[in-house]
């Protein structure tokens, strides 16, 4: 469903992600590891169109996002690190804009918004207008425009910055059940307990390269090790 | 002042560090910038001294009465720099994320104020001080004044009389945010727009330029002899007489009458500091913090203003990518009191100057006063359309702002953005070029060719600025920047500003001989030769698409920049 082939990313002179190459299948929740300043948010950021690659390719789908975007583009929600809003639209505006983006009709938005304000519990807040709501809610508001299309790939940057206890078991959840239905996630998250409860594979991003990857479904061997092992190999 | 100092060293180390960026990018922007600052400037230096030796050589109208338009002029100086002030301090002072973060530092709010009181006057005000400074040299070498004379006037005159205008502005602005906090900052920015054309409407009832000049040749050529009791008495009062006024003695060889009006205008300059200083170190905390609670306090709904055609979830005519742009656009536009609220005072300037128009006398018997008049005016429509897209087109790219990446991540091609962009702006500024190109040509001549050949400029004019300022604001873009006025008058937008000039400049040397010509066959003749417009107006066109090709693809490579 998602694959990076050879890919890498250049400043300047400075190689910010330096060959990387992964595979994510249909369905696995990929947790996308790695210390500040390590290349991930970058990696991120050219799997969803955002960057250019200097080389290489990112498929999505079976589609290269920078020479066929819009049928990648049409596979992927994103979810940035930083949830930013259109300050002057409410939820709801933000919710149908997006909704128009991606071409749904006027009836699909309609319906799966009331389905996002069910789920996400954000029915008190989505007509107030962005510029008075606080992180969290900001982060439900981004998450449910990521699943507005329903797409087949999730791309989260840090989805639970922000979000209080009961807001962010709710995200889990609701990201664990749509993996069992199908859709496929890379997180990238500094979070190690909740890659830990949520992820079926990792990879651990240093200066750029990986240098751990767990190809199989095998997160249950670390038996709540990951943070000593993450602090071992990113010393 | 430790504190004071760092902050500005470390302002200063920024912008040298950015002015001394040698890659090839920041380079052809530098240098772009110098080319183009400096060809205006040196512009606007020939034009100061050519008009002063016009004026005061071939007009003959003595230099009391050039010192007195030239009062008049820097009246308008005066008022552009201080709204300009205060327009960009409500954003550096009161909306600056720089602002919260020195408040939360063991740093008095007093130093906070004298750092962004510092960075916003230069920030707004530097091209107008280049602008200045250009018209002084220009005025100056005329007189054949000596070298001192510039750095004196510049640094004793000029400069204090702007930081009165600036300082003024400051002054207004704390008291006029802690009335907002009571009565709303909707009902106070249409009470400031109403005050600051009254002040220019009232300053001109009084100072009537035709008046003065009647008034005055009465007494021609004892014109000394009526300086005395000429000016209206509030008029004594107001920085720009001041500044003539020392001008106008320097000129005549009376140091001591100089001298004087100087040394009101550095007293002034004196006391307004110390009330702005008192003001600050007893208001500027609470008005901010009143500033900071009108914002919080805004809103509970998605809005004021409800048109229902345009409201989301309601089924459009357009694809549905273009539908949401559009709606998205619209709402974000009038829910930002400074945009709608500019739109209206475009508005009615543009009012202001169809209905001075037609208090003019434009049908004129010689033809080369009628193609200067005709120019005059189209020049004039021209400027008016160069400051509707800089100050709405050029920043629409940078608004997309920080949520640009749920665009960017969408499955919409980045070309139909922009272009998306570029016909919700040309439709607009075409629509307002082409009620003034009506107007303006059917008060000089009514006739069709001149309509005609107005019309197509014009429309051509309209492509040219609104492509040129949204492909530099998508080159310039500063996603960063909330506030479109700062993003408006940023050194990019002046830059694409002067451009623009540059670009009017060559439309009017196209002009200009083939419709002297036209207008000798028709005023002189009788005879109507619209073969004289063919080629220019096809020439005009030209040079437009050149600049409109040019500009559209700049902005399509650069929009598609990581973002």
């Amino acid at each position: 469903m998602i694959e990076l082939r050879n890919v890498t990313k250049r400043f300047g002179t400075f190689k910010a992600v330096d060959n990387v190459s992964l595979q994510i299948g249909q369905g696995q929740f990929f947790g996308f590891l790695g210390p500040n300043g390590a290349g991930k948010t970058t990696t991120i950021k050219m799997l969803t169109g955002l960057y250019a690659p200097s080389e290489g390719v990112c498929l999505v789908n079976g589609h290269d996002i920078h020479r066929d975007p819009l049928p990648a583009k049409r596979s992927i929600g994103y979810v940035p690190d930083q949830p930013f809003l259109y300050e002057k639209l409410s939820g709801r505006e933000f919710l149908s804009f997006i909704g128009g983006l991606f071409e749904m009709s006027v009836e699909q938005i309609r319906d799966r918004i009331d389905e996002c304000i069910e789920v996400f519990e954000i029915g008190d807040f989505i007509d107030r207008r962005a510029e008075e709501y606080s992180q969290g809610m900001r982060q439900r508001i981004v998450l449910a425009a990521a699943l507005m299309h329903d797409p087949k790939v999730l791309v989260i940057d840090e989805p639970l910055v922000g979000l209080d206890p009961r807001s962010s078991r709710l995200v889990k959840d609701r990201l664990k059940e749509r993996t069992t239905n199908g859709l496929t996630i890379f997180m990238s998250t500094h979070l190690l307990e909740i890659v830990e409860e949520l992820c079926d594979r990792i990879a651990i991003i240093k200066q750029g390269r990986i240098i751990y990857e767990e190809t199989q479904n095998a997160m249950r061997r670390f038996n709540g090790q990951l943070e000593a092992m993450f602090l071992e190999l990113t010393k | 002042m430790r504190e004071i100092a760092l902050v500005l060293n470390v302002k200063a180390a920024g912008f040298l560090k950015s002015a001394l960026d040698f890659r090839v990018q920041s380079l052809f922007k530098n240098l772009s910038s110098l080319l183009i600052f400096g060809g205006v400037a040196v512009g606007v230096f020939l034009l100061s001294r050519a008009s002063t030796g016009y004026l005061l050589q071939q007009a003959h109208i003595g230099l009391f009465l050039f010192h007195r338009f030239l009062s008049m002029l820097l009246y308008v100086f005066f008022i552009t720099v201080n709204l300009g002030n205060m327009i960009v301090c409500y954003a550096t002072l009161y909306r600056s994320e720089e602002v919260g973060f020195l408040m939360g530092l063991p740093v008095s709010h007093y130093k906070v104020f004298v750092v962004k009181f510092i960075d916003n006057f230069f920030y707004s005000s530097s091209t107008l001080l280049l602008l200045g400074l250009a018209l002084l040299l220009g005025y100056g070498s005329y007189f054949s004044m000596p070298w001192y004379f510039y750095l004196f006037t510049l640094f004793v005159v000029l400069l204090p009389f702007m930081l009165i205008a600036g300082i003024i502005a400051v002054i207004l602005l704390m008291v006029l945010v802690k009335i907002a906090s009571r009565i709303g900052i909707r009902w106070l920015l249409a009470g400031i727009v109403l005050v600051y054309l009254s002040a220019i409407y009232l300053y001109f009832s009084v100072v009537n330029p035709v008046l003065l000049v009647q008034e005055v040749m009465k007494h021609y050529p004892d014109v000394n002899a009526y300086f005395g009791y000429l000016d209206p008495p509030f008029i004594r009062y107001l920085p720009n007489h001041w500044v003539s006024e020392y001008l106008y003695w320097t000129m005549s060889d009376d140091s001591g009458r100089a001298a004087a009006n100087l040394v009101i205008l550095l007293l002034t300059l004196g006391g307004l500091l110390v009330v702005a200083g008192f003001m600050a170190w007893r208001y500027y905390y609470p008005s901010w913090l009143a500033a900071a609670s009108t914002r919080s306090q805004r809103g509970g709904g998605p809005g004021w203003l409800t048109v229902r055609f345009m409201s989301f979830g309601r089924p459009g005519i357009l694809s549905r990518q273009t539908d949401a742009l559009l709606r998205r656009d619209f709402w974000v536009f009038f829910r930002e009191p400074s945009q709608w609220l500019h739109l209206l005072l475009m508005f009615l300037l543009l009012m202001v100057f169809l209905v001075s128009m037609g208090s003019l006398e434009l049908r004129l018997s010689q033809p080369f006063l009628q193609t200067v008049s005709f120019l005059v005016v189209f020049l004039f429509d021209g400027f008016l359309i160069a400051s509707v897209s800089l100050r709405f087109v050029f920043p629409a790219v940078s608004l997309e702002g920080d949520a640009f990446w749920c665009v960017r991540s969408a499955p919409v091609p980045i070309q139909k953005v922009y272009w998306h962009k570029f016909f919700a702006s040309f439709v607009l500024v075409l629509f307002l070029a082409e009620i003034l190109a009506i107007v303006s040509a059917t008060m000089m001549r009514d006739n069709p060719v001149l309509t005609g050949v107005a019309l197509l400029c014009t429309a051509f004019v309209a492509l040219a600025l609104t492509s040129m300022n949204l492909g530099a604001g998508a080159y310039f873009a500063a996603y960063r920047e909330r506030n479109p006025i700062r993003v408006a008058s940023s050194q990019g937008a002046s830059l694409t500003f002067l451009a623009g000039m540059v670009y009017l400049g060559c439309i009017v040397m196209i002009l200009v001989v083939p419709l002297n010509r036209y207008f000798e066959m028709l005023i002189l003749r009788g005879s109507s030769a619209p073969e004289w417009l063919t080629l220019p107006v096809v020439a005009v066109g030209v040079l437009s698409l050149l600049m409109f090709f040019g500009s559209t693809s700049i902005g399509l490579a650069t929009i598609r920049r990581d973002y």
